[in-house]
């Protein structure tokens, strides 16, 4: 018997081989219909609304299913792994086979690669950024799209349905191409199609329930999923339910300004007695489940508040629901953030500062008054479009369905110090990884060590910036991404796929890691190797190859050494420097490879930690292996001045010169009870004095078992008792662990 | 001016109102028995030892000129009495583990580290206090400090032990917000047995504070079994009721982490072995003030 196992990815290759010579867009929607619903999945228990979908083997979209998953994609080793089941029959078995060969040279990222320039070929190797030792890695992906989800809303899958028939009309008599339009026109009856599979998979489970309150839900669902495919959403739920099967077909994982787009259908329901209050919630914590329940993980965020939204009044209600969600439902997403500004209801940072404290992390806060500076002065937007910034992902801007800047790639700082160090060596794998630029013993001047770093950091900056732009032309290039563009600016009307010559602004990122790290070995370095000589060149190699065995003293010497994070000038102006060159240098790359803009971001992911097992120990007291400090942050208990310090450092880098940093902060429940007024001055004093943005998370238990063991990286708890003097690092061990049990909590 | 300081603290909260920075001067006429900063005691610089923080490398034992630092059983031993502060052994610790507490700082140097926090201490009605030691013991200093704190627009508290010249008190009234003062003893000879001094010049300058119209917070430090006594805990109420103009009276219960570093100062002989304030204790004494009518904060 015949498996039915990979026939929807033999279906959909076949579908794409069929139109491999028709226009992108046709191929592209002839592919969605395979697609969808394939690979939709059920409807689950307590859902209430339609959308939940596995894992997808072969597809397109324009985000990463896996590393270099995106585009037209096959994830290639999950297939192999698969294909081992012994169920499946000979013949699917070498169909599938054949399948990923052809995928080899026809997916997206192959596409990509086989562009890439010998110097490209020879010093970016490896895609593998999580587990191979490199400067920089290349990411495939166009990811961080934020979507006009009012368009959306407004037309209904009818009304966008028409406009791409006027438009298709109109450029045939016009002759130009209408094949991008009926491409839409497919995508668009794909989407009425899971719509109504939706709704018979709902009666269907109606009629298999028993009971009375599910069988009403169901139907519920039913019921609305028939009205979106006829005509426009006019409640909250039918909202609701377009908006999130449309990220679903569209792959767009990032939710923007939802208090916008959903304020209004919630006021007016509250107000025409359609939802009580209690039915909203219970519609958005649904929501709120199935959004942690698609799992991914560095997307999913929701933007409440901010300057230039036009129904204000109603936004501000919905932000309000939503921080209530986010408080009764314990989940790692959505990244709820709240643009505050100047003027904004107090309530709703009464209420943030409520949900942080009780231990949910979000929301994030950003700070209007610094961010929309930044859009005008590192981006060049004007005041007015600068309103429209949305953080994405891990805490990349934009503005919202106008531009996009996908980070196409990371480098590593840390690494590219320790190669130059090692001159273009990579002193774990004892491989050429970077420009071999001399000795460093032959660098008689920290001028002359801190040049060669900064050649070598541009020189692989330069080949990202290629990379990035050669990612986009081949992304545009290979496929519209039809359920994006329709929702993008420009794109629709110029009849153009987004990163076909669609979109209005195309810009890109360069994720940094470690810069905190290289910031504090440059500082160890010229001090006790150039200045005070106490290391030597010698010395300091021998220390970090051998990981510091039999070299402790050299690394609490280094250890002591000024760390970014205390408000001291030493640490944190050298922290500036080489937060400026990074940022200045991305910066300057984007009129070269022809982006409106290119843009260092310093986030916060899992990156640093996994970039941190490939680095080796660093001259900062970091040992081989070790997490790198993360996003804007000062390494783990380098901080011992106090909170007040270490945000005071926090303002020093610029915001103007990149496209987001992550700040993040913690503080001790006491601090949101106890001291709950001490703590909003704190905060607001930070960001009066220019903080761009704050994720707060409160110490909890599990925090305190890992401080238990490794008491002297938490050097910024606090010994607070009138009239004492005492540092935390500088305590008995024993003390410090008496304090941890108590303080942490 | 150059005065001799132990520690600056930032962000510290427990010191005065809002968020402020602490600068305890260094040198006390007072030696407490449970004195929960004893490295503060002595006028003179010292040296400080971390036995956590030490890795045996014996490089402090080379350069020792007085042979403080010694080897015993193949670790790492201090003899206090031989150590004349010569500062050596610290340059050459990579550790961190030996410390010279005290340094001479310049009332420049620190203004500019406080005033580094100044938009905190605006919004928290928070800024600067001195403490010690005792501030009054290095009294040019604390004026110079002060001064530079007020043209600097900075709120001002004066932590004191309450020992110390009327004139002193009289040359920096005008320039402190605040004066958080002790309350040890009541009993004088007892005053005298456990703190070296007798407890009359204290109450005398709490006197003459009150009836200047300083603003106070009278500290009353409770040592379980040493001073929570019926007759100190009515010698409080007794103050509580003479003086109904001050602005606080804050207990503080005893707590222990002093030892550590009386451990690390060599120093650990001089103090009482006495148990850590506990629950019961804070209920028992914040109960015995409410019953008679006083108002106490307990932090």
């Amino acid at each position: 018997m015949k498996s039915q196992k990979f026939q929807t990815e033999l279906l959909f290759t076949e579908t794409y081989k069929k139109h491999i010579n028709d226009h992108p867009a046709i191929r592209e929607a002839m592919c969605l219909k395979i697609q969808y619903p394939a690979f939709f999945t059920s409807i689950q228990n307590g859902d209430l609304f339609a959308g939940r979908i596995k894992n997808t083997l072969v597809g397109i979209t324009p985000d990463e299913w896996g590393s270099t998953a995106f585009g037209y994609y096959c994830v290639k080793d999950k297939i192999l792994n698969d294909l081992e089941d012994e169920n499946i029959d000979d013949e699917t078995r070498v169909k599938v086979l054949e399948m990923i060969e052809f995928w080899n040279k026809e997916s997206t990222s192959a596409k990509i690669r086989a562009e890439y320039s010998d110097e490209i070929k020879k010093y970016l190797p490896s895609d593998d950024w999580m587990h191979d030792h490199g400067i920089a890695f290349p990411l495939y992906r166009m990811t961080g799209g934020n979507v006009d989800w009012k368009k959306l809303l407004k037309k209904g899958i009818p009304g966008l349905i028409k406009d791409a028939e006027d438009f298709k009309a109109k450029a045939q008599t016009e002759k130009k191409d209408p094949e991008f339009y009926e491409g839409i026109i497919i995508a668009l009856e794909v989407l009425i199609f899971v719509c109504n599979w939706y709704a018979d998979q709902a009666i269907e489970l109606k009629d298999q329930t028993s009971d009375i309150k599910r069988k009403n839900e169901l139907q519920e669902i039913a019921d609305t999923l028939t009205i979106i495919t006829k005509s426009a959403p006019k409640t909250l739920r039918e909202a609701i339910q377009l908006f999130w099967l449309y990220s679903y077909v569209g792959d767009i994982r990032n939710y923007g300004r939802m208090d916008v787009y959903l304020g209004d259908f919630y006021v007016n329901d509250i107000e025409n007695g359609i939802l009580t209050e209690d039915e909203a919630l219970n519609l958005l914590q649904s929501l709120w489940k199935l959004i942690a329940a698609r799992n991914t993980v560095v997307h999913s965020r929701v933007i409440i508040g901010g300057k230039g939204r036009p129904n204000e009044k109603n936004a501000d209600k919905f932000a309000m629901l939503a921080m209530e969600t986010t408080r009764t439902v314990h989940e790692i997403e959505p990244q709820l953030s709240l643009r505050f500004y100047e003027g904004m209801n107090p309530a709703l940072m009464e209420k943030a500062l409520q949900v942080i404290g009780e231990g949910r992390t979000y929301p994030i806060l950003y700070n209007d008054e610094v961010n929309l500076k930044v859009m005008q002065r590192a981006f060049g937007f004007d005041e007015k479009t600068s309103e429209q910034f949305v953080p994405y992902g891990c805490g990349e801007y934009i503005i919202d369905h106008q531009s996009f800047g996908t980070p196409s790639g990371v480098i590593n700082l840390l690494k590219a110090l320790e190669v130059t160090l090692h001159n273009g060596i990579d002193p774990i794998t004892k491989k050429i990884n970077g420009l071999q630029l001399g000795n460093f013993k032959d660098f008689k001047s920290f001028d002359e060590l801190w040049n060669a770093y900064k050649t070598q950091v541009e020189f692989f900056v330069r080949m990202m910036a290629d990379q990035e732009v050669l990612e986009y032309k081949i992304a545009g290039e290979h496929s519209p991404y039809l359920y994006m563009s329709l929702l993008y600016d420009d794109c629709f009307e110029k009849g153009n796929g987004m990163f076909s010559g669609g979109i209005k602004y195309l810009g890109g990122t360069l994720e940094t890691y470690g810069n905190t790290n290289t910031a504090d070995s440059l500082t160890a370095i010229k001090k006790l190797v150039y200045e005070e000589k106490v290391i030597s060149h010698d010395e300091l190699l021998k220390a970090l190859d051998s990981n510091f065995e039999g070299y402790e003293n050299i690394r609490q010497r280094l250890l002591k050494s000024p760390k970014y994070g205390n408000d001291t000038d030493l640490a944190d102006e050298m922290l500036v420097t080489v937060h400026e060159h990074v940022c200045n240098f991305v910066r300057s790359q984007a009129q070269r490879v022809g982006l409106h803009s290119y843009l260092v971001v310093v986030i916060n992911n899992s990156a640093n930690t996994l970039m941190g097992h490939q680095t080796a120990a660093s001259a900062d007291g970091r040992r081989a292996g070790e997490p790198m400090a993360n996003g804007n942050n000062p390494g783990g208990g380098s901080d011992i001045n106090g909170p007040t310090a270490f945000l005071n450092s926090l303002v020093k880098p610029s915001p103007f010169i990149h496209a987001g940093a992550v700040q993040n902060m913690k503080f001790s429940r006491e601090m949101f009870t106890a001291k709950k007024d001490i703590l909003k001055s704190l905060l607001e004093t930070f960001f009066e004095n220019g903080g761009q943005q704050a994720m707060i998370t409160v110490t909890d238990k599990n925090e305190l078992e890992k401080a238990m063991q490794e008491p002297e990286k938490y050097g910024h708890v606090f010994v607070r008792v009138g009239g004492f003097s005492a540092r935390f690092t500088e305590l008995s061990r024993d003390v410090q662990l008496e304090i941890l049990s108590r303080t942490l909590y | 001016m150059n005065g001799l300081i132990f520690d600056i603290h930032r962000f510290s909260l427990n010191d005065g109102p809002g968020i402020r920075t602490t600068i305890f001067l260094k040198g006390c006429y007072l030696k407490c028995d449970w004195c929960h900063n004893p490295e503060s005691q002595s006028f003179k610089p010292q040296l400080s030892f971390n036995p956590d923080k030490c890795i045996d490398c014996f490089e402090c034992v080379k350069v020792c000129p007085t042979g403080a630092h010694q080897i015993q059983n193949e670790k790492h031993f201090v003899n206090w009495d031989l150590c004349d502060v010569s500062g050596n052994c610290v340059k050459v610790c990579s550790t961190g583990a030996l410390k010279i507490i005290g340094s001479d700082c310049n009332v420049s140097e620190l203004i500019s580290e406080a005033v580094k926090d100044k938009k905190y201490y605006d919004k928290t009605g928070g800024g600067i206090t001195i403490s010690g030691g005792e501030p009054l013991a290095q009294f040019q200093f604390t004026k110079e400090l002060l001064i530079e704190a007020k043209k600097n627009n900075l709120h001002t508290v004066v932590d004191t032990c309450g020992f110390a010249d009327k004139d002193h008190y009289k040359g920096i009234l005008s320039l402190v917000d605040l004066f958080l003062f002790d309350y040890k003893f009541t009993d004088d000879e007892k005053h005298k047995k456990f703190t070296g001094v007798s407890n009359k010049i204290i109450l005398e300058n709490l006197d003459f504070l009150y009836h200047n119209k300083a603003s106070i917070i009278l500290r009353c430090p409770l040592i379980p079994g040493v001073n929570d006594n019926e007759e100190h805990l009515n010698g409080i109420k007794a103050l509580i009721k003479k003086y109904p103009l001050l602005k606080a009276v804050e207990i503080m219960p005893y707590h222990d982490m002093g030892k550590d570093k009386a451990r690390k100062t060599g120093m650990a002989y001089k103090l009482l072995e006495i148990k850590n304030a506990d629950e019961n204790d804070k209920k028992r004494w914040i109960n015995y003030f409410k019953n008679n009518d006083c108002n106490v904060i307990c932090n």
